[in-house]
């Protein structure tokens, strides 16, 4: 009996430890100013705001912010940041619990999400009125901000995809440096080369891109074409025929050996940047978003980071759009002035562009980004004017649906079963289509 | 209702001492898992109030393929791994129970990898032993086999998370050395004499008067399992890969809930868990006459 008795409060210790722990923390940072209104320079104003980043990232934000805050000492500003995922899932539950942050940091591929739920504030008016500023950026950067033809996030950022590729490790494979224009079909003999020059068994000429995601590679890829990931009106934009060619041309690759297999691939998937192949010399080329470029530099001791363009097709369109990192005032905001404020400081004063140089691109504003060269470090430089090379070459990009989370995990699930050998490109292409259809249709 | 009214006046102290306890059940209990269920008959975005849309959501999880693997993976997890970390706790406290000196320094140091649980530091760890060019790999190369990446390999990988559960068998362990400490010595005594071995003696007394023991902790260790969330999420960095190998229930329930925005969806799977822990545990519950001793 007495066991008995011994095991029941096990039991009920054991729950009751299950529950605190369940519960977790919940900290609550409701902001809770007095005024309601806003506005008057005298009152006391507090806004947060919210942005995804590495610690480098941090330091940069609060030191903008800390100008702000100095030049507007009746406004105080609550700072939160997490790294990439966890910024995401952050985000949509404040959302939901309304007690987002006054200014959030946006993307592309979520904003439709947020926007077309309503989440977000409209900003025309505000541009309209010169609260947010925008008469120096160009129409494009402008219009990348815009979901259904209302502006609802202001571009921080600007920044173009491209190939990266170190000379020291070029050189010593005695290979020759791609040209940044460059076809699909110099893109295959370029890998050929490498994979001849390289007697390893664990280098490679390149990393994995043909599932994973949507962006960039595939999109590009289908902008050539002539198409697009998506319409504008939320549907797929194309056919099961142009996936199966893509997946054939990466396959093609992994079954030559230019490409790691899936294991290797699946390995690096998720390790942080000091950590990935490119850093650790496993592959000689990698795709990246220019305004990294620096980041990577950092971690090499030798040669120069360069970059080039996505491949092209020969008689294919141009592919190039404008991805960017961008703010946003939530719809829920009780100080949307002071929010806009902010804002326009952060995209347009001389202070804020002299600290944030080319953290997530060079600044949208086009004396922004020639008044940030002066400071900039070699690799940044070349960063900057591979995006204004480039720029020219964009042309609008429709964002992405709602749901389209669910197409990504699709695309990375059905490509992954093709690399580990489980499906044939062809049956994998119709599992996608048939997902893919039934999310958006 | 006058005597409800009495009945407060004369114990409104007793429910202010409850009170901590009594907010937190209904604030962080009740009403949340009252919202699932209702939740988990609408549709709903987070965004957007919930829409009711009736047992869809239940037609749709019993349609989903993704759900049917979560659901084989998890309970590969719980049948292979709960059983097997109980062995090998019970291994270490029959061990530890021999009499030896430091007794209490080799139980703290055998229940550190239970405080681990879901860090990153595990994640980097396993990496490092179950990895292309990790340990494993490189003491196997000694004799010349080539082994392949453990934790990126869809058919390994859910056995690397296999294996860090058992490896974190300090929690068990802790509460059979307890048991082992009340089997009376006198027993043993008498088996001796009588000319029964060590062996003979462990399944023949050790074994059934732990046994209420052995229930409980099995009846605590495959609902954890069944939970088990950190360490597929830290170890596949989220994604339940590679190719879905990894991907627990609890994993696929959160991914659907904030990375799809489908509370409704993942409300209905929780519930769905809830049911299938319960039919599971009363199972355990319905056998335990069978092969649970009490000396009463």
């Amino acid at each position: 009996m007495k066991m008995k008795a011994l095991l029941f409060g096990l039991f009920l210790l054991t729950l009751a430890f299950g529950l605190t722990a369940c519960s977790g923390g919940s900290e609550n940072t409701s902001s809770d100013t007095k005024d309601e209104k806003g506005s008057n320079s005298s009152e006391k104003v507090e806004i947060r705001f919210s942005w995804w980043g590495d610690t480098g990232r941090n330091e940069v934000y609060n030191a903008i912010i800390d100008k702000f805050e100095e030049k507007h000492p009746n406004i105080t500003v609550k700072r939160e940041f997490g790294g990439w995922g966890d910024y995401w899932d952050k985000l949509a539950t404040q959302i939901a619990g309304g007690n987002a942050p006054d200014v959030v940091s946006m993307h592309q591929s979520y904003v439709s999400d947020y926007a077309r739920r309503g989440a977000l504030l409209q900003l025309d008016d505000a541009v309209k009125n010169g609260e947010i500023d925008l008469s120096d950026f160009p129409e494009s950067a402008v219009d990348a901000g815009k979901v259904d033809d209302k502006i609802v996030m202001i571009a921080k950022g600007i920044t173009m995809p491209g190939w990266a590729y170190n000379t020291a490790l070029f050189d010593e494979l005695g290979v020759e440096y791609p040209e940044m224009d460059w076809t699909w079909d110099d893109f295959a003999a370029k890998l050929a080369e490498l994979d001849a020059a390289i007697d390893s068994d664990d280098q490679f000429a390149s990393p994995d891109n043909g599932g994973g995601q949507l962006e960039p590679s595939f999109r590009h890829y289908l902008r050539q074409l002539g198409k697009d990931t998506f319409t504008e009106d939320g549907k797929l934009g194309f056919e099961k025929e142009d996936l199966v060619s893509w997946w054939t041309m990466w396959d093609d690759f992994r079954k030559k050996g230019y490409i790691p297999d899936a294991e290797t691939g699946a390995e690096y998937a998720n390790v942080p940047l000091e950590q990935n192949m490119f850093v650790t010399g496993k592959v000689a080329l990698t795709q990246i978003p220019a305004n990294q470029l620096s980041l990577y530099q950092e971690q090499f001791d030798s040669g120069e980071l360069r970059m080039v363009r996505m491949p092209v097709m020969p008689d294919g369109e141009n592919s190039e759009y404008i991805g960017a990192a961008f703010l946003s005032i939530t719809e829920k905001s009780k100080h949307p002035k002071e929010a806009a404020m902010f804002i326009d400081y952060f995209v347009n004063a001389k202070e804020a562009w002299e600290l944030f140089k080319v953290n997530q691109g060079p600044p949208a504003s086009t004396d922004g980004s020639e008044f940030v060269k002066q400071f900039l470090e070699p690799a940044d430089q070349r960063a900057v004017s591979f995006i204004q090379e480039t720029l020219p070459y964009a042309h609008p990009a429709p964002v992405p649906p709602q749901g389209v989370g669910e197409i990504e995990q699709a695309f990375a699930d059905n490509y992954d079963a093709i690399a580990f050998g489980q499906v044939s490109v062809e049956e994998a292409a119709e599992a996608f289509m048939e997902t893919a259809k039934s999310i958006v249709e | 209702m006058a005597s409800l009214k009495k009945m407060w006046r004369n114990n409104w102290v007793g429910y202010l001492f409850l009170a901590p306890w009594l907010i937190g059940f209904f604030f962080l209990g009740i009403i949340p898992i009252g919202s699932s269920l209702y939740l988990s008959f609408t549709s709903y975005d987070m965004f957007t109030p919930a829409e009711w849309t009736g047992l869809t959501n239940y037609a749709e999880i019993f349609a989903d393929k993704k759900w049917w693997n979560s659901v084989k993976v998890t309970l590969v997890y719980v049948f292979i791994g709960a059983p097997l970390q109980l062995t090998f706790a019970l291994a270490v406290a029959v061990l530890l129970n021999r009499g030896i000196k430091g007794l209490r320094v080799y139980r703290a140091i055998y229940y550190v990898p239970s405080l681990f649980g879901g860090s990153v530091a595990v994640a980097i760890l396993w990496r490092q032993i179950f990895g292309g060019d990790g340990l494993i790999n490189q003491f196997l190369s000694v004799f010349g086999i080539k082994g392949t990446n453990w934790i990126s390999s869809p058919d390994t990988a859910i056995f690397t998370l296999i294996i860090l559960t058992v490896w974190q068998f300090g929690a068990p362990m802790v509460i059979f050395l307890a048991g082992l400490k009340q089997v009376p010595n006198d027993l043993y005594e008498a088996a001796t004499i009588d000319g029964a071995g060590k062996i003979k003696q462990f399944f023949k007394i050790t074994l059934p008067l732990i046994s209420p023991i052995i229930f409980f902790n099995l009846v605590m260790q495959i609902i954890n399992a069944f939970q088990a969330f950190t360490p597929a999420y830290i170890v596949s960095g989220g994604s339940g890969g590679p190719l879905d190998s990894t991907l627990f229930y609890t994993l696929y329930l959160y991914q659907k809930g904030f990375t799809q925005f489908q509370m409704g969806y993942a409300s209905a799977l929780a519930w769905i868990l809830l049911i299938a822990i319960a039919f599971v545990t009363a199972l355990i519950f319905l056998s335990s006459k069978k092969w649970v001793y009490y000396q009463e």
